[in-house]
């Protein structure tokens, strides 16, 4: 297999526009409705989030899935009628509720009313989340503030490592990577409810470090090239360092992938969405890697003059390395 | 070889340490609150609070609990296989209650007699949570015992303070109080009072002095401290506001008393701002969930390394063993708890692990497609290899060390694993599949290119080198 990266660049950039384009949209939307480009979960938003599971051991009450027609009757009882409502877990038996920030006392009012109404739940397995306004904000801007030193630092490394320009092309690489994977969550936000919470902006500064691994194996390679063969144009180049590392990029997204896939398989509720947003950031950080960021890195060289490796050398060879 | 056994060893000796959501619990995140007087909180005023909360926690009984200072003015506070978050939450809230109360007349004998109750239970409770195997959850039989004398204790306290009248000298009076050394170089503790609590104080004093009736000073309505007052202030009782507790103090023993009573005299209210718990059912059932994720991801790994990378693949998935054990030791060595996503770290790590691994043998197969020998193709594998993996692993790490850096509860739990097997996958890399492969070669049945690269010499013409 070979790929004209350089040839087929309009194409390439063409997809990558439309995905980022799309993510955009997409995120412009959602700040229409939830007035944030995703969907804000409890961690951002504030709120408070009981999963109360029914103790099937005890009763014979579990025949039947949870009604939710009732627990909106209790939550109206509370004066909680904004609240939202889930049923998970494969018999339909746990019941998720999400309200407002609730004081221990409307808290416990509320989880005994529930457990009257369609209980008996099994302590053990409950789970509660009550965040307060304070600390959704505070998540919030830690986690921002963390990508962005991670991606300061990273221009730094690369060009203390490589040249500015590389640095600069790979940290715009990522950038696609991270509106891409935030424009699916925006999308699924939208259709299926999906929420962000502070695992996501994990997995996008895990993405952010993961991805430009493939640039850079790239971008190395084309260093390596450069040096050998100072005479060819820099497209070629980039061609035959694309195509050389073609299998080591593809390999190192899919053993990263596979075991995020079995997670997403096996991983249950909590790391499902992390596993996914990974899955995501990685593919689109593959596709970045070796289609936008070495076409660009070729199209800058060649806009800037810089077209041939040290033109002190430029001794024309005719052979490059394949 | 000598590390891996090491490994195993560590494993099997040292357990790990599981998150609360892992093993059931609740952590909550307590924020102070500033106050007209107070308008903002001092690195003192931290402690102080800090140590009021600390009382709070012991009076809960909860083994291994832990409170830490979160930023400014904020405290975090585990609460491992807590049975009831609700009243946990309830106790913790709230702005201390310091009181000065007399004791009862003729209680004596009945505070001794409760005292000693409350000592035994107190003992027997911290003999129960010292022999609890760390990082598991109990047995239902055990914690059905550790409630039983949790619900004792409240009742010896509540006895306890019934013997104490209730008395209007609270910690609003109380200015300071500070642990030091008296002329003969005992360990006391002086507590100063404003103007109007010095005179309640003074008539506190004088009502019971000499009468072998204690004052009780109540934190949260917990007994701290019962001293006597000497017969000489049955006159006016102890004036000039001020007085000086002593008895067998340690440095350390006055000092923590000084503290909470500082901690009584302030009026910082505190709020619980986050509330996260989680069952301990739902704990077994993620840790359950993670094993299978984590042994299928493996697998999937394994798999394909040996099938596409033949020789050299079973060699990397040796080191990935290696790998995953040798991590798993450190986490337990280094006392990382771990939680769901730091399981998530450490699996996706391993999937990251590979990829040293892949840039070496695609390397290598590069080398020996270009007719070199098969020794010095691994070789150079190896070596020319190792820039990309570097800069591939401290990207990587950098990432990790901002999240480390600003990132609160589990998102450090991530960093920290991921972290971790970033810097293990490095080493065992470079070493142990380099060992490796180098012993494969040295052995004749093994040394054959095409073990190395399938298809070498039909699958593309090579070109020619000069």
């Amino acid at each position: 297999m070979k790929l004209n990266i350089i040839q087929q660049r309009g194409l390439w950039w063409a997809i990558s526009g439309a995905l980022v384009l799309a993510s955009l949209v997409a995120m412009a939307i959602s700040w229409q409705q939830f007035g944030a480009p995703l969907r804000p979960g409890l961690d951002f938003a504030g709120g408070t989030r009981l999963q109360l599971t029914r103790a099937c051991v005890t009763t014979d009450s579990c025949s039947e899935a949870l009604d939710l027609s009732e627990v909106r009757q209790v939550l109206g009882q509370q004066g909680l009628d904004s609240s939202s409502l889930q049923v998970l877990g494969d018999d339909q038996q746990v019941l998720s509720v999400r309200t407002r920030t609730l004081d221990v006392d409307e808290r416990t009012a509320l989880q005994s009313a529930l457990d009257e109404a369609i209980g008996p739940f099994d302590a053990s397995s409950t789970q509660i989340d009550s965040v307060g306004p304070v600390i959704g904000k505070q998540l919030l801007v830690s986690g921002l503030l963390a990508l962005l030193v991670s991606f300061a630092g990273i221009v730094i490394y690369l060009s203390l490592r490589f040249k500015l320009d590389y640095a600069l092309l790979a940290i715009l690489a990522l950038a696609h990577d991270v509106t891409v994977t935030a424009g699916v969550f925006a999308v699924l936000g939208l259709v299926l409810g999906v929420e962000v919470d502070s695992l996501f902006i994990v997995s996008l500064l895990t993405i952010v470090g993961f991805s430009v691994n493939d640039t850079v194996v790239i971008y190395d390679r084309v260093r390596e090239n450069l040096k050998l063969n100072p005479g060819t144009h820099i497209n070629d180049i980039v061609d035959s360092a694309v195509n050389q590392t073609l299998s080591r990029s593809i390999n190192t997204s899919l053993t990263t992938i596979l075991p995020l896939v079995a997670i997403f398989i096996f991983g249950g509720q909590t790391l499902k969405y992390f596993a996914l947003a990974l899955i995501v950031g990685f593919l689109a950080g593959s596709y970045s890697s070796i289609f936008v960021a070495s076409s660009l890195l070729a199209l800058w060289r060649e806009r800037t003059g810089q077209a041939y490796g040290d033109p002190d050398e430029a001794a024309p060879q005719p052979e490059t390395q394949s | 070889m000598a590390l891996t056994i090491a490994a195993v060893v560590v494993i099997t000796q040292i357990p790990t340490r599981l998150g609360l959501d892992l093993r059931g619990g609740s952590q909550l995140t307590i924020q102070v609150q500033p106050t007209a007087a107070i308008p903002t909180i001092s690195e003192r005023d931290m402690e102080v609070v800090q140590s009021v909360v600390e009382g709070r926690v012991n009076g809960l009984g909860v083994s291994e609990a832990v409170v830490q200072q979160l930023g400014n003015n904020q405290l975090l506070v585990q609460l491992p296989g807590v049975s009831d978050p609700e009243q946990a939450e309830r106790v913790l809230g709230g702005t201390a209650q310091l009181e000065f109360r007399a004791q009862r007349a003729g209680t004596d004998q009945q505070l001794a007699i409760e005292n000693q109750v409350l000592q035994g239970h107190l003992g027997e409770l911290a003999a129960l949570q010292s022999n609890l195997p760390e990082g598991t959850t109990v047995e239902a039989e055990t914690q059905a015992r550790i409630e039983r004398l949790q619900s004792d204790i409240q009742a010896s306290e509540a006895a306890i303070a019934n013997l104490f009248e209730p008395s209007n000298l609270g910690g609003d009076q109380l200015t300071d109080a500070i642990a030091g050394t008296d002329s003969a170089g005992r360990w006391v503790v002086s507590i100063r009072f404003n103007n109007e609590g010095g005179n309640r104080f003074a008539e506190l004093t004088r009502a019971i002095a000499g009468t072998g009736r204690a004052i009780g000073i109540f934190l949260d309505n917990r007994l701290l401290s019962a001293p006597q007052v000497n017969v000489q202030y049955a006159e006016t009782g102890i004036t000039g506001g001020g007085a000086e507790i002593s008895g067998s103090f340690t440095a350390e023993s006055a000092n923590e008393l000084a503290i909470q009573l500082r901690g009584g005299a302030l009026p910082l209210p505190v709020e619980v701002v986050e509330n996260r718990t989680v069952g301990p059912t739902l704990g077994r059932d993620s840790i359950q969930r993670s094993l299978y994720a984590g042994l299928a991801g493996l697998a999937l790994v394994l798999v394909f390394m040996a099938v596409y990378y033949r020789l050299p693949g079973v060699l990397a998935d040796i080191a990935l063993i290696i790998y995953a054990l040798l991590t798993w030791a450190a986490f337990n060595l280094l006392g990382v708890t771990l939680t769901l996503p730091g399981i998530a770290g450490f699996i996706l790590s391993i999937g990251m692990a590979v990829d040293a691994n892949v840039l070496i043998f695609e390397r290598t197969r590069e080398e020996l497609r270009s007719n070199k020998t098969l020794y010095r193709s691994v070789e150079s594998g190896f070596f020319r290899a190792f820039s990309s993996i570097l800069d591939g692993n401290v990207t990587t790490l950098i990432s990790c060390l901002a999240l480390f850096y600003f990132g609160a509860g589990l998102v450090k739990g991530f960093a920290l694993t991921l972290g971790i097997g970033v810097l293990i996958s490095m080493f065992t890399a470079l070493t142990c599949t380099r060992t490796l492969m180098f012993l494969a070669i040295s052995l004749p049945q093994f040394r054959r290119p095409n073990l190395f690269c399938p298809g070498l010499n039909t699958a593309r013409p090579n070109p020619v080198r000069p």
